[in-house]
Order: C-alpha cells, then sequence, then structure tokens
C-alpha cells in the first residue's frame, strides 16, 4: 500500500536521527574518574574500542593532535596541572562518542602539620591540622584523640576548615593527650601524630582593645589600657599576666614591661612628641606559652599648644578682648 | 637495717606517722594579724618557687633514671597501683570545692608527697642528688608549714589520719628496677602537676580572701566561713 510507506519511511527516518542525536549529545555512560600523579605519564584507552580503532581526542570540547595517539589511545606526557579535564573519544568516521574520562592531576598527601593549643584554659583545646604542600585532588583527613587510654570526642569546628574541638573533662592531669590524623586522597595516604600535656599547649589569644592615649600636661607619658581576650573563660580563677612592648615609630629598639596584673599601664619615659606603637601579650600566670601580639596601638604624648605670634602684637584694646574670648586651640592630630 | 628492694616503702610508713602526728602548726599572733591574706599569698609564691625548684631537680634525676624516662615523648600508661595523691580532678568538681576541703586536699597531698620524696632521697646513688632532694624536701615541708598556717588562720583543723590510711606500701613481692623507676617517674609528674594545681587553687582562695583593708580586723572575729 502507498499511503502507510512514506509515513513509515519518515518514523524510521525520525528514529534514527533520535539515536544518532542521543549518542553524540549524551554520554554514553557517566565519564570514568580517573586520577593521576603529577609529573608522570598516563595512557588513555578509548574504552573498549580495540587498539587499532579510528578515533578522535577530545579534551573539553577542542580537538587532540593525533600525534598524541598511540593507536586508539592518547597518550599524555609529563602530567602537569593542566592536563586535568574531560578526555572524550569519538569513533572517527561516525563521530560516536565511544568514553569519557575526567582526568584530574594530583599528587598524593605529604605529612600532614598538626597542631594544637588551648586558649580557653581550663575549658578545652582544638587542634588544627594542613598539609604543607597542596594535592590539588580532594583529601579526607580522620582526626582521632586518646588521653592515656581514653577515646575523647574531637568536634569539628563549624565555622573554621581543618579545625576541631575537644573538650577538657578533667583538669590537672599527668597523662599525656596523643592526637592522631590521618589524611588520604586518590593517589595515597599519609599521618602524623603528636603527644603532649595539658600544660604545655596553654597559649591564650592576644588583649582584645588596646587603646593607648597622652595624659594631659605630661608629655612624657603615654596611659595604656587593654582587656583580657574574650575567649579566655575563667581569669578569676585562671589570670592572666601581661607583656607590654613599646617604641617611637623612627626606633626599631623595643621597651618592654612585664605586668603580673591589671590591664592598664603608664609609660613615663616616652620621647616628647613622637608617635609610638605599642602592643599587649598575655599569658597564664603559671603554664604554657604567651600569645601573640595585640593589634597595634598608636599614640603622641601630650605637647603643649603653640601659642599664635598674632596675639603678641595686638595693640591693648584689642589685647583685652582678646583675652577675653580666647585664641583658637589647635589639635595635633594624634 | 637491711633495705630490701621493694621495702624501702615499708619503712616510709613509720616515717609517714611521724609526719602525722607533729603539724606544723606555726604559733598564730592574733595581734596585728593581717589576716589569711598575706599568707595565702606567701604559700602561692611557695609553690611557684618549688615548681622552678622541681624542673631542674626533676631533669637532673631523670637522667640519672635514664632512658626512656628522660625522654620528652615517653607517654607510659598510668596503671594506677601506686598509692601516690593525684591531682587530677573533674573540672567542676574543683571549681566548687569550698575552702576547706581545697586546702585539705592541697595539705594531704604534699604530706604524702614529702612521704615518698624522703624515700626517694634514701635510695639515689649520688650525693649531689641526695643533696638536691633534701633541699627539696625542706622546701617542700616549707610549703606544708604554710598551708597549715594558712588553715589556721582560717580555723580549720589540720587533717589527722584516720587509723589504717596512713601511706603504706604492703612490701610484696620485690619491685624490679624498672618498676621501681616507673615510680619514681610517676612521683616527680604528680609533684610537679600538684604544684600547678597549687598555684591555681591558691589563686582562687586569694581572689575570694581579698577584702578592702577596713575590713580585715572584721575577718579575724568572723571564723565561720
Amino acid at each position: 500500500m502507498a499511503a502507510p510507506v512514506p509515513w513509515a519511511c519518515c518514523a524510521v527516518l525520525a528514529a534514527a536521527a533520535a539515536v544518532v542525536y542521543a549518542q553524540r549529545h549524551s554520554p554514553q555512560e557517566t565519564p570514568h574518574v580517573q586520577y593521576e600523579r603529577l609529573g608522570s605519564d598516563v595512557t588513555l584507552p578509548c574504552g573498549t574500542a580495540s587498539w587499532d580503532a579510528a578515533v578522535t581526542w577530545r579534551v573539553n570540547g577542542t580537538d587532540l593532535a593525533p600525534d598524541l595517539l598511540n593507536g586508539s589511545q592518547l597518550v599524555l606526557r609529563s602530567l602537569d596541572l593542566g592536563h586535568s579535564g574531560l578526555y572524550a573519544c569519538f569513533h572517527r568516521d561516525s563521530w560516536h562518542l565511544h568514553h569519557q574520562i575526567l582526568l584530574h592531576v594530583g599528587l598524593p598527601p605529604r605529612e600532614p602539620v598538626l597542631s594544637c593549643r588551648s586558649n580557653t584554659y581550663p575549658k578545652g583545646f582544638y587542634c588544627s591540622w594542613h598539609l604543607p604542600t597542596p594535592t590539588y585532588i580532594p583529601n579526607t583527613f580522620n582526626v582521632t584523640v586518646l588521653h592515656g587510654s581514653k577515646v575523647m570526642v574531637c568536634e569539628k569546628d563549624p565555622a573554621v576548615k581543618n579545625r576541631c574541638h575537644i573538650r577538657y573533662m578533667h583538669l590537672f592531669s599527668t597523662v599525656k593527650y596523643k592526637v592522631s590524623i590521618s589524611v588520604s586522597n586518590a593517589l595515597g595516604h599519609n599521618a602524623t601524630a603528636i603527644t603532649f600535656d595539658e600544660f604545655t599547649i596553654v597559649k591564650p589569644d592576644p588583649p582584645e582593645n588596646v587603646v593607648a592615649r597622652p595624659v594631659p600636661s605630661n608629655p612624657r607619658r603615654l596611659e595604656v589600657t587593654w582587656q583580657t581576650p574574650s575567649t579566655w573563660p575563667d581569669p578569676e580563677s585562671f589570670p592572666l599576666k601581661f607583656f607590654l612592648r613599646y617604641r617611637p615609630l623612627i626606633l626599631d629598639q623595643w621597651q618592654h614591661v612585664e605586668l603580673s596584673d591589671g590591664t592598664a599601664h603608664t609609660i613615663t619615659d616616652a620621647y616628647a612628641g613622637k608617635e609610638y606603637i605599642i602592643q599587649v601579650a598575655a599569658k597564664d600566670n603559671e603554664i604554657g606559652t604567651w600569645s601573640d601580639w595585640s593589634v597595634a596601638a598608636h599614640a603622641t604624648p601630650w605637647t603643649e599648644e603653640p601659642r599664635h605670634l598674632t596675639t603678641e602684637a595686638q595693640p591693648p584694646d584689642h589685647d583685652q578682648h582678646h583675652q577675653l574670648t580666647g585664641t583658637p586651640a589647635h589639635h595635633e592630630d594624634l | 637495717m637491711d633495705l630490701r628492694a621493694g621495702d624501702s616503702w615499708g619503712m616510709l610508713a613509720c616515717l609517714c606517722t611521724v609526719l602525722w602526728q607533729v603539724p606544723a602548726v606555726p604559733a598564730l599572733n592574733r595581734t596585728g594579724d593581717p589576716g589569711p591574706g598575706p599568707s595565702i599569698q606567701k604559700t602561692y609564691d611557695l609553690t611557684r618557687y618549688l615548681e622552678h625548684q622541681l624542673r631542674s631537680l626533676a631533669g637532673t634525676y631523670l637522667n640519672y633514671l635514664g632512658p626512656p624516662f628522660n625522654e620528652p615523648d615517653f607517654n607510659p600508661p598510668r596503671l594506677g597501683v601506686e598509692t601516690l595523691p593525684k591531682a587530677t580532678v573533674n573540672l567542676e568538681v574543683w571549681r566548687s570545692l569550698n575552702d576547706k576541703l581545697r586546702l585539705t586536699q592541697n595539705y594531704e597531698a604534699y604530706s604524702h608527697l614529702l612521704c615518698y620524696l624522703r624515700g626517694l632521697n634514701r635510695q639515689a646513688a649520688t650525693a649531689e642528688l641526695r643533696r638536691s632532694l633534701a633541699h627539696f624536701c625542706t622546701s617542700l615541708q616549707g610549703l606544708l608549714g604554710s598551708i597549715a598556717g594558712v588553715m589556721a588562720a582560717l580555723g580549720y583543723p589540720l587533717p589527722q589520719p584516720l587509723p589504717g590510711t596512713e601511706p603504706t606500701w604492703a612490701p610484696g613481692p620485690a619491685h624490679s628496677d624498672f618498676l621501681q623507676k616507673m615510680d619514681d617517674f610517676w612521683l616527680l609528674k604528680e609533684l610537679q602537676t600538684w604544684l600547678w594545681r597549687s598555684a591555681k587553687d591558691f589563686n582562687r582562695l586569694k581572689k575570694k580572701m581579698q577584702p578592702p583593708a577596713t575590713a580585715v580586723t572584721l575577718h579575724l572575729e568572723a571564723r565561720g566561713f
């Protein structure tokens, strides 16, 4: 019958077109993910195609030169980070997509750097880690904390990457803490551990809100005030002592003062008229180490206001008038 | 007296009993007594002095014991067999200790520790070590006296041991040389930790007892803290 044949013919053509479309635009399979080591050589096979199949390779949609081919396989030498990408091989004649490889070039992890610190003694401590050199591929870290033989929970920091927190259950322990970390990625793994006593990792945060002010009518004084770090939970029972350092901007040599309590100090030997930079550090009275230096405060000691020459030369009646109203004051920018 | 290995602790029982029965309470001079404040400060200062002294003493002693005891990473399990007074305490329990208990725990701990230290001294091989240990024991005795003074000033009785709770050590099977050294290691460790704890204990006491100068005489009258 003549009438149905053209319809059937169209249907077949449409189906064929659909298949061709599907084969060209949707992946044959999800790309195979492959990790390779930086600097190494790799041969990428075109899926199950035979060695002598005629194929074309593309990376991220760009054709690759045929001189990289070894038969149907793609040979990449001395991999660098630029080699990472989506590699696809097509049958040369039909443009049928045969295989896709998502290549990630990276490195196995080196030994991680791990450190722990208690800036919230006696509440607890935290441990931070990082890799000394990047791997360029995803890494997973696993941290375990042992107090003697007891396993302690290290809670991941919600905000800071690569940090977790441990709460002290007992104080004044003679048993050391051991923190171990292992890191692994698709190309390898590594690990390290540190052991320490409760007291040795105590290091407060720097003092906050360091303010330095000139003292009126005192050209050699500066009054410095600060606050104990807000992260230190119990300054009453665990008092901090402070270390103050100051110098005029024009000199390199610091002056130091250690203060066993109080959050204020008056410098009495400042050079008149010179701008000073002042910093404060904190330490638990008995244990641990000094904090980092605080944010610097700047101040210049009080200087006497210069008198205006014009007031001296006024005729007598004007002079009296000026005395009543006062001369305008000049303030140096501090 | 023949001293068998492992029996030295037995000898301590005798010595420690003697110690308990001679509490070092200084005579109280009530007239013009500024209250417990200065003696708490003095006690605090003594703990710092002792901690400093212990650092060099422990270094020398651990070197004398030799490896692994003098290695910084040495991290042996605490077997819990020893009768040493342990400084470690639950955080909340420590915070909520009343003054009397806080002071008592300190006094009892150092009494025991002094006892054990004297035993250590007896066995120390070199004259120099014995001298350092003896000097430290004297200082530690001073600390005990100072704590006793604070307790007396606050009207707390000095702890008297109940019969049978003296720090004795049943001379069982002869302690091996290594185990004896482990005991020495833990003694020094515990002593160091106690000195750190005491600094914190006395800090707390200091803060609580900081009355303004005018209220000092009132404190002397109201002894029921």
